[in-house]
């Protein structure tokens, strides 16, 4: 089980994270991110592309 | 060996070490920082208590096992006997070498050439310094309004400073996201207190000891405290002379980003990534071009990283096709005021340029195409719709 934090006062909701894991992120009806704080070990790929790429570095693994 | 240890010099050592390579890696960076991002100094960083440590990337250097050679730059390249030289004198020789050295800002030169109360914006230190010069009620004349100029128009206004922009285009960011586009970002910024002086240019500096004002070429004389040049950036390229590479513009690259030489041969060691790298299109008979944005150093330092691993050992890559080309698909953000731009593919292609959501003067996305196939999007909030799109463009 891996753990995911998104500090949501850095995140300006690009979604650029949501192409590199769709089953964790996405942008709801507002624009605004919404996210799965927990997911599956074989999501842990993913979120790291989704860490690289997010420009305002608002994406954390949680130990 | 990896030259420039910024985002791009960072992401390549981190794809070389998840792809297996286990060799040594040397980072060589001009600046004494750790790398960190950049898009934050023209937006938070000036607008905020923020530190280097609120925009430096997370590096965990037990994995990546990589040797910062920082505050130190690569003078030559000697790619006959495979080595680089450092300011320090240092020698180091190398079997593979990636070439991430990014851009400068381009200075302008004046006949009463001021150097006081001249900036740029390109470093952390560059931005340092600016900030500590800002102060609510500070007349600031920003030359060039492209994104950085705009952005920093924009995070300048709102701490209080008074400012004026200065560009020889009629509509700002027309060249790149089209008339219709650029005149809703000038009326936005308008809107906000921001006064444009376009169609000119700065041709002289006031003052004795510091900048006291500018002269523009219709003869208007503009007073200021501080003159931001906003010009754009010239590849650092001066370290691979000498060598027979392929140099205008950038570093020509082919397919796989691996360096061309002047007679159209590749380097099979030598690759190029992020801002410096000028490549070709995978499926466009068009010329090769580089691309200033954000996700180009990760995504040109990730496929680096796995063509070098796989060059070690082939077949140990599974995810690597052989034949493949890299094939990015540009992505773009600004943030100015409440404006926030987000763009994918390449709007500069295009011969047509149409509205495809929204109203203009409100939320909306711009669609270019290029022979009736979508090259790129650009939307003002809409981020949703923006992003469906993203995987509507052929580039
Ligand atoms: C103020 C600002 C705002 C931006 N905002 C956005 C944005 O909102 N959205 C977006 O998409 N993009 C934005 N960008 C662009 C983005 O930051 C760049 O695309 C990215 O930084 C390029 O990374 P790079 O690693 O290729 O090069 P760089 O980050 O330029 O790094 C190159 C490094 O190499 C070092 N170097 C140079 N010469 C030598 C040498 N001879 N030896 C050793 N080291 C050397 C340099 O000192 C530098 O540290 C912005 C850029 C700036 C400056
Ligand atoms: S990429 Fe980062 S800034 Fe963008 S939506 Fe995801 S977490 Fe937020």
């Amino acid at each position: 089980m891996i753990r995911v934090y998104v500090d949501l006062s850095k995140c300006q909701h690009y979604g650029q994270c949501v192409f590199e894991a769709p089953n964790i992120f996405k942008l709801n009806d507002e624009d605004k991110l919404e996210y799965a704080a927990t997911a599956d070990d074989s999501e842990l790929l993913n979120v790291r592309e989704a860490i690289d790429v997010c420009p305002m570095q608002a994406i954390k693994l949680v130990d | 060996m990896i030259v420039g240890a910024s985002m791009g010099g960072l992401r390549a050592a981190e794809s070389l070490r998840r792809s297996g390579f286990d060799g040594q890696i040397n980072l060589i960076g001009a600046e004494p920082h750790l790398p960190y991002n950049r898009p934050p100094l023209s937006k938070d960083l000036l607008a905020k208590d923020k530190t280097l440590a609120d925009i430096a990337f997370p590096i965990h250097h037990g994995e990546l096992q990589a040797n910062f050679v920082l505050g130190n730059r690569v003078e030559t390249l000697n790619l006959e006997e495979s080595h680089v030289e450092l300011s320090s004198g240092a020698k180091y020789q190398f079997d593979y070498l990636v070439a991430a050295t990014g851009l400068r800002s381009r200075q302008m030169s004046f006949p009463n050439n001021l150097g006081r109360g001249r900036y740029s914006l390109r470093t952390y230190d560059d931005a340092r310094s600016l900030r500590d010069s800002l102060a609510p009620g500070k007349r600031v004349v920003i030359l060039g309004a492209g994104f950085i100029g705009l952005e920093l128009a924009a995070t300048l206004r709102t701490l209080g400073c008074l400012i004026d922009v200065v560009a020889v285009e009629a509509i700002p960011l027309a060249a790149i996201l089209g008339n219709e586009f650029g005149d809703e970002v000038r009326r936005r910024h308008v809107n906000e207190g921001v006064r444009f002086h376009l169609e000119r240019s700065i041709v002289d500096l006031i003052g004795t000891r510091e900048v006291e004002g500018v002269l523009l070429s219709d003869g208007t004389e503009l007073p200021c405290e501080i003159l931001i040049e906003a010009v754009g950036s010239l590849p650092n390229i001066e370290w691979l002379s000498g060598n027979e590479i392929e140099l205008s513009n950038g570093v020509l690259t082919d397919q796989t980003l691996r360096v061309m030489s002047e007679s159209g041969t590749s380097y099979q060691h030598v690759f190029a990534i992020g801002d410096i790298a000028r490549f070709p299109y995978s499926t466009r008979s068009l010329p090769a071009r580089r691309i200033e944005h954000w996700n180009i150093p990760i995504e040109s330092a990730k496929w680096v990283g796995r063509q070098i691993s796989h060059h070690e050992k082939p077949g140990s890559v599974l995810e690597f096709k052989q034949g493949e080309r890299f094939n990015p698909l540009p992505s773009f953000w600004s943030d100015q005021f409440s404006v926030s731009i987000l763009s994918y593919g390449e709007p500069t292609l295009a011969d047509e340029c149409l509205l495809i959501e929204g109203e203009l003067g409100n939320e909306f996305i711009m669609g270019y195409r290029r022979a009736g196939e979508l090259v790129g999007v650009a939307g003002i909030g809409m981020r949703r719709e923006v992003n469906k799109l993203r995987g509507e463009i052929r580039l």
